[in-house]
């Protein structure tokens, strides 16, 4: 079932992170914030496009991981410490925090994946919602206080440039992983649960387990993300990170990138900030117009976001919403 | 006791403000088969332009309905003609979910930047007097409210029920295609709706804004209010919408009153969870038609 890698892709791939590795040398703090927003970011992009995108199950509510991740590290970390310092403290806080995430998500899985289409997105949009209220509620969960992640940092480098690194290889692990699956018997399995599910289970294909696996992976790498931009905030109340604008990104990458395809969702989002945070990075005012109307003319001239639209790939039609 | 029947007074009055701002969402849903992102921009735009017709014309916001509805129905009939329109017609009616989303998104930047940011609220001339049953009180302005919202409930439900335009919002809600073999302009139909659905809420807008304080950034609140009301009354029908709307406002104002106030948001969405996964047809299943 699977297929080698193209010799060309692997060569491009290796150019790639030379040029990521190297970059922090050329540039400035800002930029290399700007930079390490974007690895966040399309991390993000890509991990919810492994659910959203392959299986067709838009999540409106991953926001939930991230601040799951990031909570669970802390209060982790807070109770047990790290073990280590430096990076490596890192390590078990960031661990639990993305178990955390998975596992919340294999809670909710089995209830939540039977509802399907508009129904399944805003039943997570609440699902978030109620995750949030109480984080910051409950009192033991410190979500209204905030809570402390101490900086992993090493002596002697720049913070920013720690977490621009830690960013890019999380990127990469995420397009790896959405690389990998795509070629496998998984990757076949919710494509075609997007396609038509009815007839996927009828022809056999396991959906129910495919649609909870696909679930638990996405929310447990986007729990990864949450917990390390948890170390980068290294102090953060519920509302940092239960953002419900990292939600809503993550939607809007992948749909102007080319949702469900493997490159669209880092596009869309490299494509999206360079144009609020370094174009138009005076006019605060009108971020929000921008964006919306960028959505707007994106799916009325190129439905298939910019990589279908360039490429010509044949486009494959999200299946009729079928209500529940 | 008291304490008992004036939150269940204050949930049921709430709750139908909350339909009236949920019935134009759930008739889109149920004839056009769309989602409507916008709908809470609509209502919010209702309440600015209430706002405006109080504090420069001195006119009152329960006949400014009227004329807001009447503005609302002609940008919302607009709207489904040309953007609408083109996100069905060129890619599928999954995509008008993400095209009203993103104009969402645009309408509230225009909102922020022609009233600011700030928090608004309209104070009418009786906005502090209050009747008293017994040990229950209740305010007039929320008395009105609920006075206004059932009347345009009951006219509304009275059109679909009796009217030709009634009867032919039902049909093409039923079988698009069927109906247009019969001589209905669908279209036209489509238009009328989104526009009607505008005009309602406008017309809750304007009635939201004396009760409630408002900002173009709560319209996000009232769009997924009036999902939430759909999905637990049912969908399509002034019925359900009223149901759905009393059951959200019972559920708003006792989860503040016993639970915590900082809790109403978890639990309408683990009430909306918990009634997705064992009834998604709603409380009172597919008013007419099939189920989409």
């Amino acid at each position: 079932m699977t297929r080698p890698a193209h010799p060309l892709a692997v060569f491009a791939a290796l150019v790639a992170a030379v040029a990521v590795a190297l970059a922090p040398e050329a540039l400035g703090p800002f930029h290399i914030r700007v930079l390490q927003f974007f690895f966040f970011s399309a991390a993000l992009a890509t991990a919810w496009n492994l659910l959203g995108g392959y299986a067709g199950y838009w999540s409106f509510g991953h926001m939930a991981f991230i601040g799951i991740g990031a909570f669970a590290a802390a209060h982790y970390a807070m109770a047990f410490g790290g073990g280590g310092a430096g990076p490596a403290s890192m390590i078990a806080p960031v661990a639990v925090g993305a178990l955390s995430a998975g596992g919340v998500a294999l809670v909710i899985a089995y209830p939540l994946l039977r509802l399907r289409g508009i129904y399944f997105a805003i039943a997570m949009l609440g699902v978030s919602q109620i995750a949030a209220e109480l984080t910051n509620n409950v009192g033991a969960l410190k979500g209204g206080i905030g809570v402390f992640l101490p900086s992993p940092t090493p002596a002697g480098m720049p913070p920013e440039r720690f977490f621009y690194y830690l960013f890019a290889v999380l990127l990469g692990l995420c397009l790896l992983i959405a690389w990998a699956i795509r070629r496998t018997r998984f990757g076949y399995a919710l494509l075609a649960i997007r396609e038509d599910e009815d007839t996927a289970m009828m022809l056999g294909v396991a959906t129910e387990r495919w649609k909870i696996a696909a679930f638990v992976l996405s929310a447990t790498l986007t729990g990864t993300a949450g917990a390390i931009y948890g170390y980068s905030l290294g102090y953060f109340t519920t509302y940092s990170v239960f953002r419900l604008d990292f939600s809503l990104n993550m939607i809007v990458f992948c749909l102007i990138g080319g949702i469900g395809t493997l490159w669209g969702p880092t596009i869309g989002a490299a494509l999206l900030l360079f144009l609020t945070q370094v174009l138009l990075s005076r006019f605060l005012d009108v971020h929000l117009m921008i964006t919306g109307a960028l959505v707007v003319a994106t799916v009325l001239l190129m439905p298939g976001g910019i990589l279908r639209a360039v490429g010509e790939l044949p486009r494959l039609r999200p299946k009729r919403e079928g209500g529940t | 006791m008291d304490l008992f029947l004036q939150t269940a007074l204050n949930g049921l009055v709430l709750g139908g403000i909350f339909s009236l701002a949920a019935v134009g969402f759930s008739l889109i849903f149920g004839v056009i088969g769309i989602v409507n992102l916008t709908h809470g921009v609509f209502v919010v735009a209702g309440a600015y332009l209430a706002l405006v017709l109080h504090d420069s014309f001195g006119i009152d916001p329960l006949i400014g309905v009227l004329p807001i509805g009447a503005v609302l129905f002609a940008v919302g009939y607009a709207y489904q003609r040309t953007i609408i329109h083109w996100a069905v017609s060129r890619a599928s009616v999954e995509a008008s979910l993400v095209v009203t989303f993103g104009m969402a998104m645009v309408f509230r930047n225009l909102l922020q930047l022609w009233f600011g940011p700030d928090v608004q609220a309209i104070t009418p001339s009786y906005g502090f007097q209050s009747v008293a049953i017994g040990e229950i009180r209740i305010d007039v302005v929320r008395l009105a409210a609920l006075g206004a919202s059932m009347v345009i409930l009951l006219a509304l439900a009275l059109m679909l029920a009796r009217t030709h335009f009634g009867r032919a919002m039902r049909a093409v809600a039923q079988q698009p295609l069927a109906a247009s073999l019969c001589g209905l302009d669908v279209r036209r139909i489509f238009g009328l709706t989104f526009g009607m659905s505008a005009a309602l809420a406008g017309a809750s807008g304007a009635i939201i804004g004396i009760v409630q304080p408002f900002s173009a950034a709560t319209e996000v609140a009232w769009t997924l209010n009036a999902f939430v009301v759909v999905v637990l009354g049912g969908i399509g029908s002034p019925a359900g919408a009223l149901i759905g709307g009393l059951l959200l406002g019972l559920i708003n104002a006792f989860t503040a009153q016993y639970v915590g106030p900082a809790l109403t948001q978890a639990m309408m969405f683990l009430v909306l969870v918990g009634m997705l996964l064992l009834r998604p047809q709603g409380i009172l299943g597919a008013a007419y038609g099939e189920t989409r």
